[in-house]
């Protein structure tokens, strides 16, 4: 399916893992950003990768807990960056160029690379 | 299909099939009820088989794991439930397994247990860390089938073959007490737990993927599914009619894990003894390992980090420290001086309570078209995978009460 596609939000697109183009990957589909208002066009604008897209979507105390575990970053994908969606979101570019990949990089940084086969 | 790939997947299954709790459980119900509980071995075999071979088509056609594919079918909410569940389940399973494995060490060198628990630890971690999956998968399953010595044991021990088929048949013992009765179930309901760990299903889909199947390996999947774990669960079953017949007419209840390595002692003396050992060590071992990467994949999974063993530590860092911490976890249940065999029968009893929850999404899945085309579920699939998830639901409502009302399984 493309993202230009008719789509049904709930089952084909939230939650899926999203995929860079190198086969990484880079988050999933915590929740949606809709073009348009009431009696328009209504748009896919962007998809919002990280824990603070749970907003919303969870209990206030959970919310919270997540909050002091996990932060609340949230990034922007534009659909345009998207180039199709099946059993996981499959982007154009890079996980680095769209910012995903921040958290893996800093927990990169603290482990040796040595010894693994 | 290749045939060594093909060999090589049947005898690492067999090889990695027996754990800590399947070891205790087989020993302890053969010296109580003789052979009357081979059945549930075998019943309970069945039902692994059903939801490791959809769990390894749902990684060969959807080419994403469970848990992935889980959280968007379950949602957010219910996903992280059943995240969460599976962890504490998977923990105290792997913390058992590091328990079993020092146990082991400390019989084979006579070093304090706390130590060989730290050392057994840091060798896992290190062999999770230098060798690739495909590696740790085959070393610990093919050591594991130093294990098959326990069928030679039977064997060699001249066993009663008609009674041990007549166990094959579904049974309760005549004559039983009210008491006795209620032992006999929570055994039942622990042996269809051991036999059926949550665990084993996520490690397996997840291997699925690190090896990269497609629908062409689904035969292969199929295949290593039913032998490999038909002839896994034999061992068990060899374990459970040795002990019937060396322990139960000895009066001996064999309470410690060291027990069942004298059922191969008894005709082999001193080497079938360190070779029982040998196996039961490397077969506990890898059992850690599945355990702990099968929370790692679960966690992993579930937020869309990089994971695998098939890329560098490095390569799939939180990952690499989400395996380590719990590593460690385990380890630090270890040393605050539990008994291994208690954390075994809450392993057992946790992971009975939350079956239902980590099987059903799986069931949906494997018969959900959108994802599964035409190898989703057919009738046969969906019949025996609903009749499984009714019999662990019944297990799952049964074990709380059983567990209680026979304080563990003591009666």
């Amino acid at each position: 399916m493309k993202p230009t596609d008719p789509i049904k939000i709930v089952s084909q697109l939230l939650d899926l893992p999203l995929i860079d183009p190198n086969g990484n990957y880079c988050g999933i589909v915590d929740d949606i950003e809709l073009d348009g208002s009431a009696g328009k066009d209504t748009r896919l604008a962007a998809l919002l990768v990280g824990p603070g897209a749970y907003q919303g979507r969870m209990p206030v105390w959970a919310m919270w807990l997540v909050r002091k575990i996990a932060g609340d970053r949230c990034t922007r994908v534009p659909i345009a960056k998207v180039e199709s969606i099946n059993s996981a979101v499959h982007l154009k570019v890079p996980a680095e160029a769209l910012g995903l990949h921040e958290v893996e990089n800093r927990v990169r940084a603290h482990i040796p690379r040595v010894g693994a086969m | 299909m290749n045939p060594l790939e093909l060999t090589l997947g049947i005898m690492t299954a067999v090889g990695g099939f027996v754990d800590i709790s399947e070891l205790v459980f087989a020993a302890k119900a053969g010296s109580t009820f003789g052979y009357a509980l081979i059945w549930v071995f075998a019943l309970s075999t069945g039902g692994i088989m059903v939801f490791g071979e959809m769990s390894g088509r749902v990684a060969a056609v959807a080419k994403q794991p469970v848990f992935n594919l889980m959280r968007h079918r379950l949602g957010l909410k219910l996903g992280l439930v059943t995240l969460a569940a599976s962890l504490v389940a998977n923990l105290i399973t792997c913390a058992a397994e590091v328990g079993g494995v020092a146990l082991i060490l400390r019989y084979l060198t006579g070093l304090p247990y706390p130590l060989m628990a730290v050392v057994g630890t840091a060798v896992l971690m290190a062999s999770m860390w230098v060798l690739p999956f495909k590696w740790i998968e085959r070393i610990y399953g093919l050591l594991g089938l130093f294990m098959i010595a326990f069928i030679a044991a039977l064997v060699a021990i001249k066993a009663p073959w008609g009674q041990i088929a007549g166990g094959f048949v579904p049974q309760i013992p005549h004559g039983l007490s009210t008491k006795e009765l209620l032992v006999f179930g929570y055994f039942a309901v622990a042996i269809v737990s051991a036999v059926m760990f949550p665990y084993e299903a996520y490690f397996y889909s997840s291997g699925g993927i690190e090896e990269e199947w497609g629908p062409k390996d689904l035969p292969m999947n199929k295949i290593t599914c039913t032998v490999g774990f038909g002839l896994g669960s034999l061992l068990s079953i060899a374990i459970l009619a040795s002990s019937a017949q060396l322990f139960t007419p000895a009066n001996v209840d064999p309470q410690l894990l060291g027990s069942s390595a004298l059922e191969v002692a008894i005709p082999f003396g001193w080497i079938g003894l360190l070779i029982a050992l040998l196996g039961m060590l490397f077969a506990i071992s890898g059992a850690a390992i599945e355990t702990c990467m099968a929370n790692a994949y679960g966690i992993s999974q579930f937020f869309g980090w990089e994971w695998g063993r098939h890329r560098k530590p490095w390569q799939a860092p939180r990952f690499t420290v989400t395996w380590i911490v719990l590593f460690l976890a385990a380890l630090g249940i270890i040393l605050t001086g539990v008994d291994p065999m208690q954390l075994v029968e809450y392993a057992v009893l946790f992971s009975i309570l939350v079956l239902p929850l980590t099987y059903l999404p799986l069931l949906l899945l494997a018969g959900d078209k959108s994802y599964m085309k035409e190898h989703a579920n057919g009738r046969f699939g969906k019949t025996l995978g609903w009749f499984y998830f009714a019999l662990i639901t019944v297990a799952a409502i049964g074990a709380l009460p059983l567990y209680f009302l026979t304080s563990g399984g003591q009666g």
